[in-house]
């Protein structure tokens, strides 16, 4: 899942624009600062994997001087692999995920409907939220059952909240991630 | 085929407050019996579209049909009327007479209706059990919690059998557990007699309660994705 | 240490300087509170001057024609009186304007507990708010009352002028006293709840002491005859004036205390839900109506004892002008007329009081009001609800104080018999209640239109 995750944002980081594996992994520190930062070598094999997938490819090798340095490019598969991706709805979970935020972000980067996305994750969330509340009044529901629900109903609403805020916001955003 | 025909749609409703147009092209529809949700930031026309399909407030342009009416066409005494037979409503707060007791704020629209003191009570009673508001009948609003105040104005908006039920904001100022409790008599209540409930709220929690939701943005209805 | 520093001096001025950027910064219907306090403070400052200029006055003078009631000292006592209880209605005026907007005021206030102010600093700030208002009202009364004085009478002597600078100064730090006592309850708590939690409360200490004196000084009168005192005709003016104090004082009781049984017995029987909804709120706050009618009530009784008095006075006069009154019933009638002129001015001033009244009251609720409305409450009810609010306590109350009244006429008609003259029953006291009431439906009434505005769904809006 994880890795699955950073074989996108890679390939979301490529929509840019052609960059090394050094230079990736430093962007994406910087554009995702409460994720674990990547290492160089998860940066390199995930690399190698998107290549042998097809997803991306070579894009020239230099060294002016110093050690040999690879860039690579999205491919026109990997963009349509990554278009897919972003506009796929995250499975909606009760857990504080960033994965909303990435999928914003990538969409940002790749030049994507952010918006719609957006939109789109909010009514998924609420048809959850319609499910739990559905299931916790239901008449004889015991105890146990509702407060499960109220926990997920609450981590489902703090997500909302976070959408809503975020899509208010989606202008500087995107200024902000366009310029960096 | 009936199903289909909503029992009170608006079609691009404008509605300005001097210089700011709290409605720019609303439309909405709404179908008998069913739980709608509208939801919004504050200031983007939530509680003026509420206004407008209640009959409290004229749209400046823009229709409003329930049952065959052109609300924005009758005459304020028959809104009134309207309001008072077919339609409730539930306020955040202030729609209880602070000086009268749950009781007779209960019994108030029957006895508005003609039906005489004694059996308006007897009814209005009934409704209060309903909402669990047991022993409280000789309180007045400010002597009771805020959720049981919110519950005996959902009997007040329920006790004449209407075919809508307007709730701004009801849970407003409530905690969680007694929004709960409101919410869930609510709709409950709503489903038993087959009222629809069109259900302002800036709270997803509680506008997980309704069956659909319908988000407004600066005056305007967002358009919905389906959920995958 | 180079600067001298005057604490208090530094603490007026800034307390004085917040007290205007507050008013000025203040909701519209404050500064119908400052207009009216205004209004009502040139009003009392006017009657006092007048009455500060003839108390001095000693044996006779001679003014003007128009004014030869003021020459003997006699006559000039009555139009003293007559001031004096003018005064009366003026005062519950300036008592109903204070409220006006008063839910606003107390907010700000509550607020700048809140922010750190000392009570005694809330204290005084609210005190000068009142004063300023009351000083405006004063001076424009001062300056254009000296001007006509001075255009009548050339040689005003030292102590018409000592009364004068009195009454100037009283009228200011009496507002601003009576308003730092009033708010006693507001500024000691910071979030400002004594409103909102209001407990029904009675009447206070002070009016229980008031009423208290005045039924020991009628016993005392009711008695003199029996022991032989002589009262002197000289003194009935005064006791016409104690007696119509008591009469007022004895009517308010009524009112709170009816207003209460009214209520509580309208509510358990009430069929109509106008009626409902005004006996409850009767029931609730019995004292308020008792409040507002307080001036209304002392201006029937004055009314209504005037009226007897006039009849028999006049019916004496007519029937043994022969025998003693050479100079003709011209003068007595040209007295009658100027205290009439004086009762109906006290009942304009307290119908406006009532009708100010009225419409603070509808402010205050204006978004419950909205939102019964909304719910489909009819205009009408509300309407009927509001005027059956000033109807119904004052039905008993008006009867109440209309036969005191006729009592003051009878007991005048029973000396006036006792001086040899036809006994007279002064039936023209009665009309006077039930013109009174009408008159009060009809100020009531004139918040009807706020009520309408009131009831506009922009005012759900507010909260």
């Amino acid at each position: 899942m994880i890795a699955m995750s950073t074989r996108h944002i890679l390939l979301g980081l490529l929509a840019s624009g052609p960059s090394h594996g050094y230079d990736l992994k430093r962007r994406h520190d910087e554009r995702f600062p409460q994720a674990r930062p990547l290492a160089y070598g998860q940066v390199y094999t995930t690399l190698q994997r998107l290549v042998r997938d097809g997803l991306a490819e070579v894009d020239a090798t230099e060294s002016d001087g110093g050690p040999e340095r690879t860039t690579y490019r999205a491919t026109a598969d990997g963009e349509r692999e990554l278009t897919q991706w972003a506009a796929e709805i995250a499975p909606p979970a009760p857990f504080v995920t960033n994965e909303i935020f990435a999928k914003v972000v990538v969409s940002i980067l790749s030049g994507g409907d952010p918006d719609a996305y957006l939109r789109a994750q909010r009514a998924a969330h609420m048809g959850r939220m319609r499910e739990l509340t559905q299931v916790k009044t239901a008449k004889g529901a015991d105890l146990a059952t509702v407060l499960s629900a109220d926990y997920a109903l609450n981590h489902l609403d703090a997500d909302l909240r976070w959408m809503t805020t975020t899509a208010a916001r989606l202008t500087t955003l995107t200024a902000e991630v366009d310029t960096a | 085929m009936s199903t289909t025909v909503p029992l009170l749609a608006a079609r691009d409703l404008v509605k300005a407050h001097g210089p700011t147009e709290a409605l720019r092209g609303a439309s909405l529809e709404l179908r008998a019996g069913e739980i709608l949700a509208v939801t919004g930031a504050s200031g983007s026309g939530k509680s003026t579209l509420l206004h407008c399909l209640a009959g409290i407030v004229r749209p400046d342009e823009g229709t409003v049909s329930y049952a065959g009416d052109k609300l924005h066409t009758l005459p304020e005494k028959r809104l009134s009327e309207l309001r008072r037979t077919d339609f409730g409503v539930v306020f955040q707060f202030g729609q209880l007479i602070p000086e009268l007791t749950a009781l007779d704020n209960v019994a108030l629209p029957l006895m508005l209706a003609g039906t005489a003191r004694k059996d308006a009570q007897v009814r209005a009673q009934e409704w209060l059990e309903r909402f669990g508001v047991l022993g409280q009948e000789a309180l007045r609003p400010g002597e009771m919690s805020g959720g049981q105040a919110q519950r005996t104005a959902l009997a007040r908006a329920l006790v004449t059998g209407p075919k809508v039920v307007f709730a701004d904001e009801p849970t407003g100022a409530l905690d969680s557990l007694a929004s709960e409790q409101v919410m869930t008599a609510l709709t409950h209540t709503a489903g038993e007699q087959g009222t629809a409930v069109l259900l302002v709220t800036h709270d997803a929690q509680v506008a997980a309660y309704a069956d659909r939701e319908v988000r407004l943005s600066d005056g305007t209805v967002v358009p919905q994705e389906v959920a995958a | 240490m180079t600067t001298s520093y005057t604490p208090s001096r530094t603490r007026v001025t800034a307390d004085l300087r917040l007290a205007w950027l507050l008013t000025r910064g203040s909701d519209r219907r404050e500064w119908w509170r400052a207009l009216l306090t205004g209004v009502g403070a040139a009003l009392a400052t006017g009657l006092g001057l007048v009455i500060a200029v003839l108390l001095p006055m000693q044996g006779r003078y001679h003014l003007n024609d128009t004014f030869d009631l003021l020459e003997e000292p006699g006559t000039r006592a009555g139009v003293i009186v007559a001031l004096m209880l003018l005064v009366l209605p003026v005062l519950g005026f300036l008592g109903q304007c204070a409220r006006v907007g008063a839910v606003h005021r107390d907010r700000r206030l509550a607020g700048l507990r809140l922010a750190g102010a000392t009570p005694g600093q809330v204290r005084r700030i609210a005190a000068l708010e009142s004063g300023l208002a009351c000083l405006a009202g004063s001076a424009v009364a001062t300056v254009f009352s000296v001007l006509t004085l001075l255009r009548l009478w050339s040689h005003p002597g030292p102590p018409a002028w000592a009364g004068i600078a009195v009454v100037a100064v009283l009228v200011p730090v009496l507002g601003a006293g009576v308003s730092a006592f009033a708010l006693r309850h507001v500024v000691a708590s910071p979030l400002g709840w004594i409103r909102r939690v209001r407990p029904a409360r009675g009447p206070g200490r002070l009016f229980r002491l008031a009423t208290g004196l005045l039924v020991l000084l009628a016993l005392y009168i009711a008695t003199t005859p029996v022991f032989g005192n002589p009262v002197g005709f000289a003194l009935g003016p005064f006791t016409i004036f104690a007696m119509c104090l008591l009469a007022g004082a004895v009517a308010v009781w009524l009112t709170g205390a009816s207003s209460r049984q009214l209520g509580e017995g309208l509510a358990a029987r009430a069929g109509r839900p106008e009626v409902l909804i005004a006996a409850e709120r009767l029931r609730a706050d019995p004292w308020a109506a008792a409040r507002t009618h307080a001036a209304v009530l002392l201006v029937t009784v004055v009314g209504s004892g005037f009226m007897g008095v006039r009849q028999v006075l006049l019916t004496d006069l007519h029937t043994m002008d022969q025998q003693y009154y050479a100079e003709g019933i011209g003068f007595y009638e040209r007295g009658l007329d100027l205290t009439g002129a004086a009762v109906l001015i006290g009942l304009g001033l307290v119908l406006t009081a009532l009708a100010v009244g009225t419409a603070e009251s509808l402010a205050t609720r204006r978004r419950g009001l909205a939102a019964q409305a909304a719910a489909g409450v009819p205009y009408r009810v509300l309407g009927r609800a509001m005027l059956l609010e000033t109807a119904l306590p004052l039905l008993p109350a008006l009867a109440v104080a209309g036969l005191g009244g006729m009592t003051i006429g009878i007991w005048y008609a029973s000396i006036a018999t006792e001086n040899g003259s036809a006994q007279t029953l002064p039936w023209t006291a009665l009309l006077v209640p039930v013109v009174v009431y009408a008159a009060c439906l009809l100020a009531a009434a004139t918040s009807l239109p706020l009520l309408r505005r009131s009831l506009r769904p922009a005012e759900l809006r507010y909260v």
